[in-house]
């Protein structure tokens, strides 16, 4: 890697980008944007430092903002502004003058990083809305600090910011989930105490339970290499696929276990909850019930151990829910009976030497540079950022190509440019060409790149945009509907995903990872790609079509966090298999896993 | 090869002087032989000592205290002036303006967010390592403030000072030890493409982006070379650290014509420059005589501008 030729690229660019605007009518400063994803695709890959690039940029921004007050002062002395004053509103378009915007005040103009356009912002970690909002803060407070705002700020980072509105941070995690195996209290219950229920083994959707639902043909890969935490026990996640009906005080549901997962943070099941309220005052909405009464909840184990049950702080009413199990049971432990108050109780078969009908995840050597597994990221991010856009993305798709996504891949061709030049991206990589051919058939002029398109793209990107191309509108929405599903993959470049759960709910599909081996720096890449996921995620389904992932929030969970990935476009809900694609600098890993959809009332 | 005299950096540049509002008035600040004198200030220490007790530091010391934190700091290349036609104009009152600014407290006294969305009481670990966060955050932002402060008060002194400082930098890092110039040579190198490429643009008419700088060490000094047509021109230049304060700061990067390479013997306003007719060619020895049009001094809003600069003449 070439450090001292990526960090002279950089300052280059921006002495260009100085340069040229301060020759043209457009003012300094117009060619920010183009610094910034430059520099914010150079620390991505590691070629300078985030310190050495914030300087950069703050150097840019003070030079900019003290010639624009020289232009203006000019015209002052005309008459058109009174002489020595600062006034607000004058920055230049997507910086902020150090000092001169008046705190709170935010300058006109396109969005500074950190603050993308609708669609575009730092990739959708943290609820959906949330991000620009925060962003806005983080850059106000920088206004009124009088330092220009910046994605690679430290001052972001210090203040722990992690990803804008995510639900979790160093300074919020409750470090939940203590585990220990084997200190189950005193048991009551037997396994005869739990009846099989309406055991249907092997067969889909809800109201199923007993022993063998998870038998051979239906469970995913359950188990992970790793030792559960250090503790000998190895990780284990199991599809389950059972509806645990309940009815308590005037409440009555369903909670659909979608799958058990159990790893050094502790076990949980991977639930989702539906309930109907019986008392007048839970109608009227004078008094609002617990969803799931979980404390009446019985779970015991096959020696006739009880655990308890609890949620997991930082899932949310927009998440799946994770329901803890404490303690921990032990790896000996072969099913879980789960009871209902006056329900009957459902039998979870935990034994993970079951395997998968797909076989062991295949995995198979990549060796990108770091620059080509940035392209293909940003190209990720590129067919995603369509559906964000709304309802009706499809029809707005030209308009967004002449707008919106032009403004987003300004710039591409310097940062090919300065991979290249940092040495993090062979000039005969095949990956630019493909970069610009995507960027041909999104309808995107202006990104600069100048390699000529490539005509072999990827299967899944041409997936996706035959999707994006369709002229038949959109299906309609798929029924809410959640899927058993649970598999570990391989490490792949330091980071082990689990697969716990996939959903279809209001419109859109999530699919459902615990991770490990993640960075929280909660800063983000050019085109807002989350430099924290640094993995190119796709699913393919049993009809064929490809679906490309993107974390859309995440919580913490002890030494994990639990992701939610947003799949663009929505499964359809005949899915019966899925392939998920994970694709790290090292490797790719594939695995086949069947659904078990689940459609709780 | 031609030797290159080591002469003072500063040889080729008169002195300068702007006005500073200071006190009730206004003082006198003096650049003069590579040194920030106040000479409204005979004992700048003592009255530094006595700001230190709680007296009030005077705007002149503050001035002359960014100027000694600035001297070798790259950012001042990539800030200041890329040549006359670049001129930062920044009155006092400005200054006074971005300071009033960045006084309104930085950072949220309210409780931090994070702590607003906690669900259960934080771990006295966790407090505490909010709490350093938080003073890590701010006294990130208290340098970052105090440079702003600085960098505009010493763009506000004027075109003239602005250069000289730009020249003390450049001279600051003009010979760092091996090990140390892989971090000091990108800014170097930004810093002369962006002043050498309008002088080339001047010199021969070549695009600016078509200029490529590299930075020249050694004996010598260094190599103009032009390649390539249409739009695979390219000039390439290198060239060592010091053209920046010994040539370019002191206004001599053209004259006559002739792009100006090195400083054969330093004086003002006489001196004798090695100067190119031509890409390719050998350097000539140029005598060279400055003029200036209005000196600076006098009037109440003294301050150095671009046109106050020397035009040099062979």
């Amino acid at each position: 890697m070439n450090r001292e030729g990526a960090e002279t690229y950089l300052r280059l660019l921006a002495e260009a980008m100085m340069r040229g605007s301060l020759a043209s009518a457009q003012g300094p400063g117009g060619g920010r944007a183009r610094v910034t994803a430059v520099g914010l695709a150079l620390t991505a890959v590691g070629a300078v430092d985030i310190e050495t690039a914030e300087d950069i940029l703050a150097d840019f921004d003070l030079a900019v903002n003290v010639r624009q007050l020289h232009g203006l002062a000019s015209r002052g002395a005309a008459g058109t502004m009174p002489s020595g004053t600062m006034p607000p509103g004058t920055a230049v378009p997507g910086t902020v003058p150090p000092g001169i915007a008046l705190p709170g005040t935010v300058p006109p103009g396109p969005a500074p990083p950190g603050i993308a356009p609708p669609g575009i912002g730092p990739s959708g970690i943290g609820p959906s809305g949330t991000v620009s909002a925060a962003a806005m803060a983080r850059w106000t407070a920088r206004i009124k600090s009088g330092r220009s705002p910046g994605p690679l700020t430290r001052v972001s980072r210090l203040a722990g910011s992690g990803p804008a509105g995510s639900s979790g941070s160093p300074e919020q995690d409750p470090d939940p989930a203590p585990t220990g195996p084997g200190t189950a209290g005193p048991g009551t219950a037997g396994p005869g105490t739990a009846g099989p229920g309406t055991a249907d083994p092997g067969a889909a959707g809800p109201g199923t339970a007993g022993p063998g639902a998870a038998g051979p043909g239906t469970a995913g890969p359950g188990t992970a290499g790793r030792g559960a935490a250090g503790r000998g026990t190895a990780d284990r996640f199991v599809p389950v696929g059972l509806c645990v009906p309940f009815h308590d005080e005037g409440l009555s549901g369903e909670m659909y276990l979608i799958s058990f997962a159990q790893t050094g943070s502790g076990a949980r099941f991977i639930v989702a909850c539906g309930n109907r309220t019986l008392l007048p005052q839970y109608r009227m909405g004078l008094q609002y019930p617990d969803p799931v009464p979980l404390e009446h909840f019985t779970v015991t184990d096959d020696r006739g151990t009880r655990y308890d049950l609890a949620l997991t702080p930082g899932s949310g009413p927009e998440w799946i829910n994770e329901i803890s199990v404490r303690p921990a049971p032990p790896a000996e432990v072969r099913w879980l009976d789960v009871a209902a108050p006056r329900g009957p109780a459902v039998r979870v078969d935990l034994d993970h030497k079951v395997t998968a009908a797909g076989g062991e995840p295949e995995v198979t050597e990549a060796r990108l540079s770091p620059g080509e597994h940035l392209l293909i990221m940003l190209a990720d991010r590129m067919l995603t950022v369509a559906p964000e856009a709304g309802p009706g993305w499809r029809r707005q798709l030209p308009v967004m190509s002449a707008g919106l996504m032009r403004a987003m891949t300004a710039g591409l061709g310097d940062v090919v440019a300065a991979l290249e030049a940092a040495d993090v991206l062979s000039p005969l990589s095949p990956v630019p060409a493909r970069l610009a051919a995507l960027c041909a058939s999104l309808g995107i002029g202006g990104h600069g790149i100048t390699a000529a398109p490539a005509h072999d793209l990827p299967e899944r990107w041409l997936s996706l945009l035959a999707h994006y191309q369709r002229r038949k509108p959109d299906l309609a929405q798929v029924r809410d509907g959640y899927a058993a599903v649970a598999a570990a993959l391989p490490e792949l470049d330091g980071i082990r995903l689990a697969l716990v759960g996939l959903d279809n709910t209001e419109g859109g599909s999530s699919l459902h990872v615990l991770a490990t081996g993640l960075t929280t720096e909660g800063h983000s890449g050019p085109l807002g790609i989350d430099l924290d996921f640094p993995l190119s995620l796709w699913l393919r389904d049993s009809g064929g079509r490809w679906h490309a992932a993107r974390a859309a929030g995440w919580h913490r969970v002890g030494g994990e966090r639990a992701l939610r990935l947003k799949l663009v476009p929505p499964l359809p809900r005949s899915t019966a298999w899925i392939e998920v694609l994970v694709g790290g600098r090292s490797a790719e890993v594939r695995t086949r896993l069947p659904l078990r959809w689940g459609y709780p009332t | 090869m031609t030797d290159i005299p080591n002469d003072p950096w500063f040889g080729c540049l008169a002195p300068c002087e702007a006005h500073v509002p200071c006190g009730q008035g206004r003082h006198v600040v003096r650049w003069e032989a590579g040194a920030f004198r106040l000479p409204s200030h005979p004992d700048p220490e003592g009255e530094l000592v006595l700001a230190a007790l709680g007296g009030e530091k005077a705007r002149c010391v503050e001035v002359a205290e960014a100027w000694g934190r600035h001297t070798g700091d790259l950012s001042v290349l990539a800030i200041g002036p890329r040549g006359r036609t670049d001129e930062i104009a920044l009155s006092w009152d400005d200054v006074d303006a971005a300071a009033q600014a960045s006084g309104r407290s930085p950072v949220p006294t309210g409780p931090p967010r994070a702590a607003l969305m906690r669900l259960a009481s934080p771990s006295m670990l966790t407090s505490a390592r909010v709490q350093a966060q938080r003073q890590r955050m701010e006294q990130e932002m208290a340098r970052t403030t105090q440079r702003r402060n600085d960098m505009l008060s010493l763009l506000a002194l004027g075109y003239g000072f602005q250069v000289r400082l730009i020249g003390q930098v450049a001279e600051a890092h003009a010979s760092p030890p091996d090990d140390q110039l892989a971090k000091v040579r990108p800014a170097l190198v930004a810093a002369i493409s962006a002043r050498l490429a309008p002088v080339a643009e001047e010199w021969i008419g070549i695009d600016p982006d078509q200029v490529v700088v590299s930075l020249h060490r050694g004996p010598g000094w260094g190599s103009v070379e032009l390649t390539g047509q249409g739009e695979q021109r390219r000039l390439l230049i290198s060239l060592p650290a010091g053209w920046l304060g010994r040539v370019w700061a002191a206004g001599l990067a053209l004259a006559g014509r002739h792009l100006v390479v090195a400083v054969q013997r330093a004086g003002w306003p006489d001196a004798r420059v090695l100067a190119l007719r031509a890409p390719g060619t050998e350097p000539v020895p140029l005598d060279v005589h400055a003029s200036q049009e209005s000196p600076a001094g006098g009037g109440l809003d003294v301050r150095p501008g671009a046109r106050d600069a020397p035009h040099w003449e062979i």
